[in-house]
């Protein structure tokens, strides 16, 4: 456990008095490491939440994660070096609050602009586009900021109406 | 990088047998499927019920692979599980796979994963 870990954003003081079952990992922002810790994401949280709103949170965890992985920086001098991501999931009366960081490139202005699918050209279909739309649609409150090198960006999951009512 | 391939004469039958298609595999998955499908020039029937997740890399992959097959070719997509099926929906690309909801080969027809919200 490094000092920084402990300062991670994302719990309120307020959320903390209800003990609800959250998942804090470090991890190298790496396609496999991604798969592994979504996985375990997922061990986490399996009865405790519905398939639907575990499957709407693995998908856009996996967008977010794999973004950062797949704009790692390729200069010589940072090659060795991956982005570290710092992953907090805490689960709320209405959803799984998720708060990340990253020390990877800053996200562009236009990923959290109001997004519409990329054009469907019959002949010409798009092969890539899809990924900030999922994460807008699936997601409430989304926000992001950029302080010195790293990237925050926090969202909540809503729970299908279901499981609210339950 | 796994697939059953299976010649049915009239078309290729494919069972995926990968349960994530995502960022780590897509584009070995897209190359892999292209190299086949493009090969047998042939309507595609693919057996998606082994696959558990997909995300936009795997979704990328699938299109790739449609549009390496002439339009007149089908690439028709069964039993596709709730997180893979929730994807196809939401980008809208249901519109542009033929989506059918049993697997190709003559097995009983069996009901969808029920996609209910267990309660809490």
């Amino acid at each position: 456990m490094t000092p920084s870990e402990r300062s991670d954003p994302g719990i309120g003081t307020r959320a903390s008095a209800l003990t609800q079952p959250m998942f804090h990992r470090v991890l190298n922002a790496h396609p496999m490491i991604v798969r592994d810790t979504l996985q375990d994401v997922r061990q986490r949280f399996r009865g405790e939440v519905g398939d639907d709103t575990l499957g709407r949170l693995e998908l856009v965890l996996a967008e977010v994660m794999n973004n950062v992985a797949e704009h790692a920086p390729l200069s010589q001098a940072e090659q060795a070096r991956l982005p570290v991501i710092h992953l907090c999931i805490v689960r709320h009366s209405s959803g799984l609050a998720c708060a990340l960081t990253d020390d990877g490139v800053s996200l562009p202005d236009d990923c959290l602009l109001p997004r519409s699918l990329p054009p469907m050209v019959a002949d010409d279909l798009p092969e890539g586009g899809f990924g900030w739309f999922l994460i807008q649609d699936l997601t409430q409150a989304l926000c992001y900021y950029r302080e010195e090198s790293r990237n925050y960006l926090a969202f909540s999951i809503p729970f299908a109406q279901m499981e609210v009512d339950a | 990088m796994q697939f059953i391939v299976e010649d049915a004469e009239s078309h290729l039958n494919i069972t995926v047998t990968e349960p994530r298609i995502d960022a780590a595999i897509a584009t070995l998955f897209k190359d892999k499927l292209r190299e086949i499908v493009v090969k047998n020039r042939k309507p595609v029937h693919m057996d998606m019920a082994a696959v558990d997740f997909m995300d936009s890399s795997g979704l990328g992959a699938m299109i790739a692979v449609r549009k390496s097959l002439p339009e007149n070719l089908a690439l028709v997509l069964f039993a596709l599980t709730p997180n893979v099926e929730r994807v196809f929906r939401l980008t809208r690309m249901d519109s542009v796979f033929d989506i059918q909801p049993r697997t190709s080969q003559s097995r009983t027809a069996q009901p969808r994963t029920a996609q209910k919200e267990q309660r809490e």
